[in-house]
């Protein structure tokens, strides 16, 4: 009672699967591989003959070969041998041939008209999405033409305010040409030199302090994420002391004691915070505020015209400096009444004309200078617009960027969301990933826009099913945090799921359009077959 | 390791003056013991199989001792000493958690009571003999007249009585005979001699920031036992340490600090020391050449154990105990498997494991979601590589309240479940004692009013500490009130208004963890010594038996939730003696390193030999990210522990094994798929173990006694009877490495089929061992029988056929046994069962005819087929085997032959189609690829008697 030496044996290969036509009895057969000739009884018992496992196609005998179960009313299919006679009804065989007669039924009738029907629906959200995505193509080569007519009109936008910078650095040349001399000169001045020192050394401090700035921003997240997301675990002593030495600096509440107050308690921990007990400064000194807006605007200072500014004052008439000083020469108590009483006459005195601050060549050739920088500021301006667009267009569709056919431009910055409970997690595409808690917290950027599928080449359709955001916020304890996002063909541009598979590493699923691709004649061809 | 956290000897107050009294006996010759047996108050049972005596002690007059001596029909001497009339009780009940019985007493024995001692001849030729002296108190043992053990031989015993705080010391009277020195001091300090200057912390003790209130003040015991003609000393579980412990005082100690047992949850311990870990198996084997003895000392109390050897055939050990009275268990050996029966009898062989159990266990703290669950098993499967179970650390739980599932990760724990079963496969959920205290879980609340939870000092409030959970309090499973409502919480059908865990299946299975206790605010990571436990004892009374309770009573509830009953599985991190009743141990958060690796395969021997032999560690490492080499090479290491799992921390990359790159992948495949075809090895070695308690791994010392080279090897071991022989690679960049041999005999390398020949003397051999290939040999003269089809899971091998390697000793002999049953019920029990000898020889001494025969064993063996049952009629074909009479040997793979046979056929049958390749001989000297005769599918059944005759 010997299994039909055909069972299990892939379509493709029947053909070898007869005796050799050699010497008559017994018949033999000879091992796919040709290592090995057997006899042609040994093919299908049960027993493995063959080192590369082709003599037992239907039995499981051999470890590493494969099994194929026709599954009539169905597509056939291979599973591995060791699923062969292990007494369950592989879901691959729904026609019951991996196990011995009489154990598995056949179901492949069934199978098949549910197996037709969700495809049915799969090219049906696939057509659906394949239509938006034609949108999305549309919108492509929309951008395309805005791009190309921005390309056209900055170009020639370069063009004449090329002239016009020209005409103005003419024209400051030949002026400056005549003061150059001189203002190299009074650049000399120790005073300038000085000056510029201490601009250049502020510039400095004020770099510095920002780095400052921002490893304490950085410091402080990490620190909030320590205290919020470390395990109550007071084996670790270490955590635990940062942890509280962390709540006495920033004035927070013990987190635990935080939990046990939701848990109940209604007394209200006493919140000190840095603000409170802000020091005093002394006269002259800047606020932290006055630091962060007002730095810049010192440091913008144009210290040429300063310099030719200040010569102006050093050589005008003294007249200026008594009626300014008078003051020095009055008893004090009467200085109040006289700073009042002189802001209206200078007042007064300039409205008659009386009192002026005259223009000289410098000054004139300041405001020359100006005229020529705005124009070439202008023309960079320009020239940026140009080449931002011409990097634009030829993203659209670069294989690595918005897709071959710039499918994906349209999703540029549009930004999926999905709410887990505690976090929601939203993903502004080809931007930045981000988990945002529910409650009230420190949102943490899961980093940015890094690549496509690394594991496929770009233009293939596997190539864009995935999408890796990284270099998040660091986790403590572990790595930066990153996102994978696994896409898929569907109607919406939506996220699904949401797992933390290891620490910091997110996988995100969901669905876009972008991924629909259109049926092709050859797939419309492979439908019908079934 | 923080190693500040945890106390060294000098930081504890009972063991610095346990070990100061050590040294003052040492500078003092004339040292000697004050108590002394009251011969006038001995009193012999009338069934002679024991005598009491009251002692005392010279220094306090007054105070009352009783001495218990019993003999067991074994052979088995129980020592007992307790205090008498004190102010207080001694806690006494450590030996009956860890008996399974009342053990047996001799009813051959007669005491001849002397005016200096007391003895007793007995054994079969009246070999051994007890001797118990009056003055000092001395006991001994004896074989053919040479001493085996003595306790108080150095005269260490000290049990200090209760006393009051108030009351300062009584005077003394200097004894006769003391040196000058001493008499100098006993004369100005009497107390001072024996018991030290101070009252060195009596009534309280700091550490760490929290004080220990001691009530009761001091009660520690100390008692010194000699092995004086053994020089090897293993056992006392759990520590990281090589088998042969090394010593502790002496000179040249190895260690500092004496061994200890107060179980621990220690953060990344280190790899090499004698610090108490997570179990304490309080457990001693000594051995010689000629001899092998063990003490069991019972006592549940934090202990600290001096090792040392005055001269290397001698051995002095000193057990210094916080509380408790004294009962000491001699065994007399005089061979490791007499030992491993006697403690069986004492407590219990380790329970025969569902069968599914010993294959491959998935792990790893989290497995996040259902899904996630269901994802892993369709990559195993993917990678065709063989997994049975899948485990669920504590982030399934809601807030870390066990049972109580997250349901936004695990929205259909059932249909998980069911998902996994679908293959045969089982799942084990994480279930620790610690609950946190909140009105919303209902285990919590049902233990609050049920009032059996651990209480504070005070004795009145459940004491409070924190956990993973939070703000948690403990289960007292000393209660018994406990005991029914902790079983009904695992029932999976709803039970009216009470709690009980629907949401669980039969096939999910439970992990105890944390049952040290880890308290993460408490002294030494664990729960405060003054907490109160049921019965008023305080908790240092019964730490180290504390933990072993969790795992017992929940094997007991899976038992209970299903009818008929399965065999239950519970892993456990803490144990005591008896926990092998009741289910498996790992070695708790090892570290990915190669030290790690090679002491995890020390502490399994180690655990094994003190009957926690269903054990393993952690593959991977817990902490750490192993590189590929190395997972590898602990994936080998795995697949040759009793428990094979692999586990990882939080912080950890994923690593399960196909995720690994090529060629890496392929090989951990195969290494799972060598451990699937080995699973009947597995299960007959365990059937065996659970029958006899001899260790499923054995160390050399267990298999070769007499073999004194064999004495200190710890890195090899053999798996069962089988007589296979595996040395793991525990190192970097091996290709090949030394395997010895410890006797004249032919063994063969499993794979390549090399025969390497051993010498009488011990010879090491050199085996391949490239990063794909495991050091692994049979021994000569041995049958091994496996299942060499890949499946996904064990339960669906049960109908594959059996491949049998008759591996060939050099007079031409092999044998082997194969035990089967259904793996998961407890029909066994009733002769369910299918055990098999089989056994190759010539037909006589210079035949040349060999028959490899298969016969019944049960039949021939009625009292050893099943533990604990004697089997007085069995059924070849009963429901089981009946199951299974379609199972073939598919084919027999005969290592070793001298020639090519002429002739292969079942007696009585057809001729058979066999194969040779020739090679060297099991017989003669040669080394090379032995000559290999495979006979294709002999068509012989495995259930049935057969016999197949080979002409040469």
């Amino acid at each position: 009672a010997g299994l039909d030496k055909t069972h299990g044996v892939h379509p493709n290969l029947l053909s070898q699967y007869v005796p050799l036509k050699t010497s008559s009895s017994p018949q033999t057969w000879k091992c796919l591989d040709g290592s090995k000739e057997i006899l042609w009884s040994s093919v299908n018992d049960d027993y493995c003959d063959c080192p590369d496992g082709s003599d037992e196609p239907g039995t499981g005998a051999c470890p590493n070969s494969t099994f194929y179960c026709r599954n009539e009313g169905h597509l056939g299919s291979i599973i591995p041998a060791s699923r062969v006679n292990d007494g369950l009804c592989e879901a691959e065989c729904c026609d019951g041939s991996d196990e011995l007669p009489g154990v598995c039924p056949n179901i492949c009738k069934e199978v098949g008209e549910a197996y037709r029907k969700a495809q049915e629906e799969v090219r049906k959200v696939r057509k659906k999405g394949s239509k938006i995505r034609s949108s999305y193509i549309a919108f492509a080569q929309k951008e395309k033409k805005r791009l190309e007519g921005l390309i056209e009109s900055t170009t020639e936008e370069i063009a004449q305010r090329q002239k016009e910078v020209e005409r103005l650095r003419d024209i400051v040349e030949r002026s400056e040409s005549l003061s150059a001399a001189a203002l190299e000169h009074k650049k000399a001045s120790p005073l300038y030199e000085t000056l510029i020192e201490h601009a250049n050394a502020l510039k400095s401090l004020q770099r510095e302090h920002k780095k400052h700035l921002e490893r304490k921003k950085a410091l402080g997240q990490i620190l909030d994420a320590l205290r919020t997301g470390y395990n109550p675990n007071y084996q670790d002593m270490a955590v635990l002391e940062a942890v509280r030495g962390w709540e006495s600096l920033a004035g927070l509440p013990h987190i635990n004691d935080v939990r046990k107050e939701e848990e109940g308690s209604d007394e209200g921990a006493v919140v000190k915070t840095e603000s409170d007990d802000e020091e005093e400064l002394d006269e002259g000194m800047w606020t932290a505020e006055d630091l962060e807006k007002d730095l810049d605007n010192l440091l913008k200072t144009d210290y040429v015209s300063l310099l030719l500014e200040h010569e102006k004052h050093v050589n005008s008439p003294m007249t200026d400096s008594i009626l300014f000083d008078l003051a020095a020469y009055l008893p004090d108590a009467l200085v109040p009444q006289y700073e009042t009483f002189r802001e209206t006459v200078i007042s007064w005195l300039r409205t008659l004309g009386i009192v002026h601050r005259g223009v000289d060549d410098s000054g004139e050739n300041t405001k020359l200078r100006q005229s020529l920088t705005e124009a070439e500021q202008a023309l960079r301006r320009a020239e940026n617009d140009k080449k931002k667009a011409e990097d634009d267009l030829s993203d659209l569709f670069d294989p690595e960027g918005y897709g071959a056919q710039g499918e994906w431009k349209k999703l540029e910055g549009t930004c999926l969301e999905k709410d887990v409970g505690d976090y929601t997690y939203e993903v502004c595409l080809f931007d930045e990933a981000r988990q945002k808690p529910n409650k009230g917290g420190q949102t943490f950027s899961l980093g940015k826009f890094h690549s496509w599928n690394p594991d496929a080449q770009p233009g293939n359709p596997e190539y864009y099913t995935k999408q890796l955001y990284r270099g998040g916020t660091k986790c403590w304890n572990g790595p930066n945090r990153s996102v994978m996002l696994i896409l898929s063909c569907g109607t919406e541009n939506a996220i699904h799921t949401v797992a933390e598979p290891e620490k910091c590493e997110y996988h995100l699923t969901g669905t876009t359009p972008a991924l629909c691709l259109p049926f092709d004649s050859s797939s419309e061809e492979k439908r019908d077959e079934l | 390791v923080k190693t500040q956290d945890f106390k060294t000897c000098a930081q504890a107050g009972f063991c610095r003056r346990g070990r100061a009294l050590a040294s003052r006996a040492q500078e003092t010759a004339s040292w000697k013991s004050p108590y002394s047996v009251d011969s006038s108050s001995l009193a012999v049972a009338s069934d002679q199989a024991s005598f009491t005596a009251g002692v005392k002690s010279s220094l306090y007059p007054d105070i009352k001792f009783s001495l218990d001596v019993r003999i067991h029909d074994d052979g088995v001497v129980r020592v007992r000493m307790d205090e008498v009339d004190g102010l207080r009780k001694r806690y006494d009940e450590a030996a009956s958690w860890a008996l399974i019985a009342e053990p047996k007493l001799s009813r051959d024995i007669s005491w001849t009571v002397g005016k200096k001692d007391v003895r007793a001849l007995y054994g079969a030729k009246k070999e051994s003999e007890v001797v118990v002296n009056f003055e000092p108190l001395r006991v001994a043992l004896l074989r053919n007249g040479k001493e085996q053990v003595v306790l108080n031989g150095r005269g260490l015993l000290h049990m200090e009585h209760f006393r009051t705080k108030e009351s300062s010391r009584p005077e003394g009277t200097p004894e006769e005979g003391l040196d000058e020195e001493a008499q100098a001091v006993m004369k100005v300090r009497p107390m001072a001699w024996f018991e030290g200057e101070t009252e060195d912390g009596y009534w309280e003790e700091s550490f760490g920031g929290n004080t220990d209130s001691k009530p009761k003040g001091p009660e520690s015991l100390s008692i010194d036992i000699e092995f004086p003609n053994h020089g090897h000393v293993y056992g006392i579980p759990q520590h990281a340490t090589r088998l042969d412990l090394p010593t502790t005082t002496g000179e040249n100690p190895t260690y500092s600090d004496p061994y200890r047992l107060w179980n621990s949850d220690v953060f990344e311990y280190m790899a090499s020391s004698t610090m108490s870990l997570y179990g304490s198996i309080p457990v001693m084997h000594a051995h010689a050449a000629d001899s092998t003895v063990a003490i069991f000392n019972a006592v549940a109390s934090e202990t600290w154990i001096d090792v040392d050897h005055p001269t290397p055939k001698s051995t002095n050990t000193h057990w210094i105990s916080e509380s408790g009275i004294l009962d000491v268990f001699i065994m007399p050996g005089p061979t490791p498997d007499d030992i491993f029966g006697q403690y069986a009898r004492l407590t219990g062989t380790p329970a025969l494991p569902a069968q599914w159990s010993l294959g491959y266990h998935q792990c790893r703290w989290n497995y996040i979601s259902s899904d996630d669950v269901r994802s892993v098993q369709k990559r195993f499967d993917e990678h065709d590589m063989p997994v049975d179970v899948f485990w669920l650390d504590i982030e399934y739980a809601e807030e870390h309240k066990y049972f109580i599932w997250d349901k936004k990760n695990f929205p259909d724990p059932v249909d998980m479940m069911h998902d996994v079963e679908a293959l045969g496969r089982k799942m084990v959920v994480i279930i620790d004692p610690h609950l946190k205290r909140t009105s919303n879980y209902p285990v919590y609340q049902e233990a609050s009013e049920l009032g059996v939870l651990v209480k504070g000092k005070s004795g009145d409030s459940e004491y409070e500490g924190w956990c993973w959970s939070g703000s948690s309090s403990w289960i007292d499973f000393f209660n018994p009130n406990s005991w029914e409502w902790w079983k009904r919480l695992f029932k999976t059908t709803s039970q009216g208004n009470k709690w009980s865990w629907t949401e669980s299946t039969d096939n999910t299975y439970i992990w105890n963890d944390m049952n040290e206790p880890s308290v993460f605010n408490g002294p030494e990571i664990s729960m405060p010594r003054d907490n109160i436990h049921y019965g008023g004892w305080e908790h240092r009374d019964v730490h180290n038996i504390n933990g072993m309770l969790l795992p017992n009573i929940t094997s007991q509830a899976l038992i209970a939730r299903s009818d008929p009953p399965k065999r239950p599985f519970v892993l456990t991190r803490s144990f005591y003696a008896g926990s092998q009743r009741f289910g498996a141990m790992w070695t708790g958060d090892n570290l990915g390193t190669w030290d790690h690796m090679a002491a995890g395969i020390y502490m399994v021997l180690a655990n094994g030999i003190a009957g926690m032999t269903f054990a393993g560690s952690d593959v991977g490492g817990f902490f750490g990210n192993p590189e590929p080499e190395m997972l590898v090479r602990w994936y080998q290491v795995g697949a040759f522990n009793p428990f094979f799992r692999a586990h990882a921390h939080l912080d950890t990359k994923r690593r399960e094994p196909y995720l690994i790159d090529e060629p890496y992948r392929g090989m951990l495949r195969d290494i799972l798929r060598l451990r699937y075809t080995m699973l009947p090895v597995w299960y007959t070695a365990f059937h065996e173990a659970s029958v006899t308690g001899i260790p499923v791994l054995r160390p050399h010392y267990v298999v070769f006694p007499r073999d004194e080279a064999g004495f200190t090897l710890d890195d090899q071991y053999f798996i069962g009877g089988s007589g296979l022989l595996v040395k793991p690679v525990v190192h970097k960049d091996v290709t090949e490495i030394e395997v010895y041999l410890p006797e004249d005999q032919v063994y063969y390398n499993y794979f390549s089929h090399h025969a390497y020949r051993g010498s009488a003397k011990g010879k090491q051999v050199i085996v391949p061992a490239a990063i794909h290939e495991i050091p692994l040999l049979i021994r000569g003269g041995s049958i091994i029988p496996t299942r060499e089809r890949p499946r996904r899971s064990s339960p669906l091998m049960k109908r594959d056929p059996f491949t049998l390697r008759v591996a060939l000793d050099k007079t031409g002999y092999a044998r082997g046994e194969l035990y089967l049953d259904d793996g998961e019920t407890f029909s066994h029990l009733e002769g369910n069962i299918v055990w098999r000898e089989f056994v190759a020889e010539k037909t006589a001494k210079k035949s040349k005819t060999i028959k490899i025969s298969s016969s019944d064993l049960v039949s021939k063996n009625p009292d050893a087929a099943v533990d604990g049952v004697s089997l007085t009629k069995y059924d070849p074909l009963n429901a089981f085997a009946k199951s299974v009479e379609g199972v073939r040997v598919e084919k027999i793979v005969l290592l070793g032959l001298t020639s090519k046979p002429v002739g292969v056929k079942v007696e009585g049958g057809d001729d058979l189609v066999s194969e040779f390749v020739s090679g060297v001989a099991a017989e003669g000297k040669k080394e090379g690829e032995a000559s290999v005769l495979i006979i294709k599918d002999p068509g012989v059944f495995v259930t049935k008697d057969w016999t197949i005759v080979i002409q040469l």
